[in-house]
């Protein structure tokens, strides 16, 4: 029973659905599974829907399987966990019925109790029907030579060799690049990024409106009259802020010069500025923060659907944000303390996200974080954090 | 639905170097009648595997090339107003203008569900189309009809298509759409997989220059600061224009002359890039 493993697969992160755990059942009943290789590889498919998670799941199949006998399904007991798996199974008890092959209505009739012993049998039915309860590693895949009887005829096989034990495959770890928690890359930016584009009517007039067009040609007494309308474009305003001084940002902006480059190919209005530790007066267009400076009470006049995303360790001393004239800079020292400013522009820009380079579970440790993120809703920079800012970013309000 | 499709199993075409894991999770998929969905950085075969699925199955292929202003509409059947239209007017055709069945014609979707055989349907860069739109079409692949609103006509499928789905993103689609997918992730070939690749393109191409050749294409994807990485498509090509070259010889690489870096390189950046690494590497 792998009920274990599926929950193991979730607790560590996976966001394996009961409904794939049902559909991979379904494929060890048709007899398409056939040893521990197959289990790895169908097991991955079917339940495990990102490549992010494909390292998770190596670490959790090789915790799990390492020496491990298929288990007994005599005596098993209708125990907490799978009575919890079956009360997420009622939530949706259309798919819950289509992947055990009943009707709704026989579902509704069956106790819960019922339904468990039925879905258990089912289990057990194919178990033993193809695999007859032994061992499943061991019996293939630890010869060191490939098995050349196992491939259906004709296939030509590259690449992985075959004599490995799913769980040597597993062990190999082969997708630890591709985990959410990395370092974010120049790709995962660029993936990330696009998802800020946003469809509003630019584009050339080259679609027909069949509406408008049949109206007219019946207003025109039957005489053709074709309507164009302008086809769609995304547009986003964006407003890039970047910290890019001090020491505390150093190690981070090579990862945040790469976010630059790809959306400055994402998008077609892009303003970019930098600061160093906090916004005051001014933001500059250029990185040294010297030659072109941009008054921050200027963007008042900016468009407010305009997406400003900033991007910085936000950790400073507090009285650099709290106080009146908490700049580093003694030129910037205006009589109003950051805070204000950051809200100005909070105000001013209601889609507005601050991404941070340093780990969530450092932020509790450095005051600044704690007050910035109250103004600004405040992501890692992680492909993952990255996500959830856009998500926030796009939202209607 | 045929259950005699079931036995069919999937073993890897002619042209196509199949690794025994998809092989596997394409057998399953079609054995499950779930749609497959492929990511991978490009070049590493999603779309060809199905084609060689199409092969090796010897069923037809139909290609729904995704686009970010592409309807769901338009890919199950497009009713041509326009054509009707017309006709109203000038008359002139052999269609019946009070009958609309003669203006609709089957999208790709529909022309898979339609279809008197079995067909492989590749829906192409999935990525490309907005999540409302994968959703959606993933309602009717999972229902395996539609209707035809003009004419108040539901289109069941004939056959269940062997569907699989391509995506390039990193991001991932939603959560309703992966829930009713199996998914792989194609990583980029290894240095043994990319000689038996071209082993398969190459029959006749001699051990020393596929050894440089392979040696010298990984070493030139490790470079730094390259956007478009080249790929197998791009390592066949420059093999070819290789082959043709009657000066070239296989040491060549090996001492740092690599010869026609625009193959590999198409984006002009990376081209300088390339040139300017590729000098670093011969000084060394």
């Amino acid at each position: 029973m792998f009920v274990d493993f599926f929950y193991l697969l979730r607790e560590s992160g996976i966001p394996a659905t009961p409904t794939s755990f049902l559909r991979l059942h379904k494929a060890l009943a048709l007899g398409l599974v056939e040893g521990l290789e197959d289990f790895y590889t169908a097991a991955r498919s079917i339940l495990v829907k990102s490549e992010r998670y494909f390292d998770i799941y190596d670490r959790v199949f090789a915790h799990f399987f390492e020496g491990a006998e298929l288990p007994d399904f005599k005596g098993i007991d209708i125990n907490e966990t799978a009575r919890a798996l079956l009360d997420e199974w009622l939530k949706t008890p259309d798919m819950l019925a289509d992947a055990l092959g009943i009707s709704q209505e026989q579902l509704k009739t069956m106790s819960p109790e019922e339904l468990l012993q039925y879905f258990l049998d089912r289990l057990k039915e194919q178990t033993e029907a193809h695999h007859g309860g032994s061992r499943w590693i061991g019996t293939r895949g630890t010869s060191p030579v490939g098995h050349s009887g196992f491939h259906p005829g004709g296939m030509r096989v590259g690449g992985r060799s075959m004599g490995k034990s799913a769980v040597k495959v597993a062990l190999e770890r082969r997708y630890r690049d591709y985990s959410a928690e990395g370092p974010l890359t120049q790709a995962q930016i660029g993936e990330a990024l696009k998802r800020l584009r946003r469809m509003v009517p630019e584009g050339p007039k080259d679609q027909v409106n069949i509406d408008e067009t049949i109206r007219e040609t019946t207003r025109n007494c039957g005489e053709i009259e074709i309507i164009f309308d302008r086809s769609l474009r995304d547009r986003l305003k964006v407003i890039l802020m970047i910290d890019n001084g001090g020491w505390s940002m150093d190690p981070y902006v090579e990862v945040v010069q790469t976010l630059f480059d790809y959306a400055r190919a994402q998008f077609k209005d892009l303003k970019t500025f930098f600061f160093h530790n906090t916004i005051y007066d001014y933001v500059w267009e250029d990185p040294p923060r010297a030659y072109k400076p941009h008054r921050v009470e200027d963007f008042a006049s900016w468009d407010r659907e305009t997406r400003l995303i900033i991007v910085g360790d936000a950790s400073m001393a507090p009285y650099e944000l709290m106080a009146q004239d908490g700049s580093i800079y003694i030129s910037e020292r205006s009589g109003r303390p950051s805070m204000d400013r950051l809200n100005m522009l909070a105000d001013l820009f209601p889609h507005s996200a601050w991404l941070n380079p340093t780990p969530p579970r450092l932020w509790p440790m450095t005051r600044t974080i704690g007050l910035i993120s109250q103004i600004f809703a405040m992501f890692e920079l992680t492909l993952d954090g990255l996500e959830r800012a856009v998500t926030h970013l796009m939202s209607k309000n | 639905m045929h259950h005699d499709s079931h036995t069919r199993v999937f073993t890897g075409a002619s042209k196509y170097v199949l690794d025994e894991e998809l092989a596997k999770i394409v057998n399953i998929s079609i054995a499950l009648e779930m749609p497959l969905l492929l990511k991978g950085e490009p070049g590493t075969g999603k779309t060809m595997l199905a084609h060689a699925i199409a092969e090796s199955l010897s069923m037809p292929l139909t290609i729904l090339n995704v686009k970010s202003s592409l309807k769901l509409v338009d890919c199950l059947y497009q009713y041509d107003t326009l054509t009707r239209l017309n006709d109203s007017r000038f008359g002139d055709s052999q269609r019946d203008v009070s009958n609309i069945e003669d203006y609709i014609k089957m999208g790709k979707i529909g022309q898979a569900f339609t279809s008197d055989v079995r067909m492989v349907l590749l829906i192409d860069e999935i990525d490309k189309a907005d999540t409302d739109f994968q959703d959606d079409m993933l309602d009717v692949l999972d229902q395996m009809q539609f209707d035809i609103i003009e004419i108040d006509k539901t289109i069941k499928a004939k056959h269940r298509p062997v569907i699989i789905i391509t995506s390039n993103a990193k991001k991932d689609l939603s959560d309703p759409f992966l829930g009713r997918c199996n998914f792989h992730h194609i990583a980029f070939p290894d240095q043994d997989m990319m000689r038996e690749i071209l082993r398969v393109h190459f029959p006749d191409l001699d051990y020393q220059i596929t050894d440089a050749c392979v040696k010298t294409f990984y070493q030139l994807r490790e470079f730094q600061g390259i956007e478009k990485k080249p790929a197998t498509r791009e390592l066949i090509n420059w093999i070819r224009a290789l082959r043709t070259d009657p000066d070239f010889r296989a040491k060549d690489l090996i001492v740092g002359k690599i010869p026609y870096l625009g193959i590999l390189f198409k984006k002009s950046p990376d081209y300088q890039q390339a040139i300017a690494q590729v000098r670093r590497l011969a000084r060394r």
